[in-house]
């Protein structure tokens, strides 16, 4: 039995969406809204990973009661435990790239890509929520840290110039890959690029002076193949909301020394 | 496929990952030693392995591998030796969760800590021209960013008492965790542990009022078990300095009377 909470299919919630509809997997999808915070509900299902995951605000796989965050790993899982057709790269070497592919883009865009999306369409979406109310909703966050993304939010305290500044080496070096190989981790299509996709696509809308068809060819072809696929499609399709490509929530925060 | 070579400072941290990981599935490599503290990892014959500059680094064949967890699975995953990884998926993906809390917000506090009281007061004992000029060859921003602060001690008491905070934070949470769970990952041995053995081995000596037999009773037993491991003393054994020696603050106490 697989459940899975998600909000709407951009960024991290994205990623186990897309990876269920390749593998044609039954799951009972629970739609919510982390920016009302549904997810701090009483009832909403948690474990010590979904309340510290570094990812701050994500999808949660509940399978056979055990609580899975931490979308990366998310993947890994569906690809190991869910019947269907093959989504892990195949060797241990290929399976090496795929999780160096996935620690370097999840600490790196995980957090400049999710920081723009808020900047540009969170924060001015709770602008026009009650502050007093909001204030004392966030408050009320454990632990820390994830208060604190909210919290940075809410102040626009986001340097745009800084985030863009941090994007020319991971999508230099995403690029300089797909230059060498069609997919990022062997030679099919697999979890490694659907973690990466679910980071760089937003970057179309929110970055486009960086990743565009003139500077990152590549990257570009490498995304239209993936939005392409029938479950990327059908995984968009879940969507409530006219646009999922305005949904973000506080991601992983920057690395804080070197 | 046929040598494999590591590229390793002590037998601690991120270096110290792939040693014991491999030394627990009983595969010989050819070690190569660099100081960390003389820069050996920003020389041009290192940067020729990984531009990066970062320590370790491992060559098998035509294949270089330089994320120390990631390593570790594929030493795990392509030689054959003792499985360090669970069966179960739901074990997997929480050995997985664990490692990453381990090296993204526990080991970057612990580290900036360490940082600040070891490697910056041991490396300034050299010349500052030659610092700057090592510091300079340094080829990611990021890490370039980290040893200026750790060498000119341009840590702001604001940065240094957040980490003091997540050290003390992290180590609750995982002290909760290990009185439920024999192991990281649940039932089995695993690469959790053997990542989180070198995050934490020294936290009883570096963080005694925080890690100790009457606060975090659970985190020393499972530290005093992996130490006792014989792939774990035959690791720590290579180590060449004061930083490796800490592990034997583990070794427990004969009860009295015993002789």
């Amino acid at each position: 039995m697989l459940e899975l909470y998600h909000w709407e299919p951009n960024g991290v919630f994205l990623k186990p969406l897309i990876a269920l509809e390749e593998k044609a997997a039954a799951f009972e999808s629970h739609w919510f809204d982390p920016t009302t915070f549904e997810q701090l509900a009483a009832s909403f299902p948690a474990s010590t990973e979904s309340r510290l995951t570094l990812e701050r605000e994500g999808p949660i796989l509940v399978a056979d009661g055990t609580v899975i965050a931490g979308t990366s790993f998310m993947l890994e899982y569906i690809a190991e435990a869910v019947p269907g057709p093959s989504l892990a790269p195949r060797s241990p070497w290929d399976r090496y790239r795929a999780r160096a592919w996935a620690q370097f883009l999840g600490l790196s865009l995980g957090a400049t890509t999710s920081a723009l999306g808020c900047a540009r369409y969170l924060t001015p979406m709770l602008e026009e929520r009650d502050p007093v109310a909001l204030r004392a909703q966030i408050d009320r966050i454990e632990p820390l840290e994830r208060r604190a993304a909210w919290l940075a939010v809410v102040d626009a305290r986001q340097d745009e110039a800084a985030l863009r500044q941090r994007l020319a080496m991971p999508i230099g070096r995403l690029e300089a890959a797909l230059a060498q190989h069609a997919w990022l981790a062997g030679d099919q299509y697999s979890i490694a690029d659907i973690d990466a996709y679910a980071l760089v696509d937003p970057l179309r809308d929110l970055a486009p002076d960086i990743v565009n068809v003139t500077q990152t060819p590549r990257l570009v072809e490498w995304l239209g193949h993936i939005a392409e696929r029938p479950a990327v499609r059908a995984a968009r399709a879940r969507s409530r909301s006219s646009a999922p490509e305005r949904a973000f929530v506080p991601g992983i925060e920057p690395a804080r020394w070197g | 496929m046929s040598m494999l070579r590591l590229y390793h400072w002590e037998p601690n941290a991120n270096s110290g990952k792939p040693m014991l990981a491999l030394a627990e599935k009983g595969v010989e490599y050819e070690s190569h030693y660099l100081d960390l503290l003389k820069f050996d990892q920003h020389q041009p014959e290192y940067l020729k392995i990984n531009p990066d500059g970062t320590i370790p680094a491992m060559v098998h064949g035509d294949r270089v591998l330089t994320e120390s967890t990631p390593m570790m699975q594929y030493v795990d995953e392509e030689f054959d030796g003792p499985p360090l990884q669970p069966v179960s998926p739901a074990e997997r993906w929480r050995m997985r969760w664990w490692m990453r809390f381990f090296d993204a917000y526990f080991g970057p506090s612990l580290s900036m800590i360490g940082w600040s009281v070891f490697v910056g007061p041991a490396a300034r004992q050299r010349d500052p021209a030659e610092l700057r000029a090592a510091i300079d060859r340094i080829p990611l921003e990021a890490r370039r960013i980290a040893w200026r602060k750790a060498l000119f001690n341009e840590f702001s008491e604001a940065e240094l008492a957040e980490s003091r905070r997540r050290v003390v934070w992290a180590t609750g949470i995982l002290e909760s965790h290990l009185a439920t769970h024999e192991w990281i990952a649940g039932g089995t041995f695993s690469l959790g542990d053997i990542n989180g053995f070198n995050l934490g081995y020294a936290l009883p000596l570096s963080q005694p009022a925080v890690c100790n037999d009457e606060k975090t009773p659970h985190i020393m037993e499972w530290l005093r078990r992996i130490y006792e491991r014989p792939a774990t003393r035959q690791t720590w054994a290579r180590g060449r300095t004061q930083l490796a020696s800490r592990a034997a603050l583990l070794e427990r106490r004969r009860p009295s009377g015993d002789t």
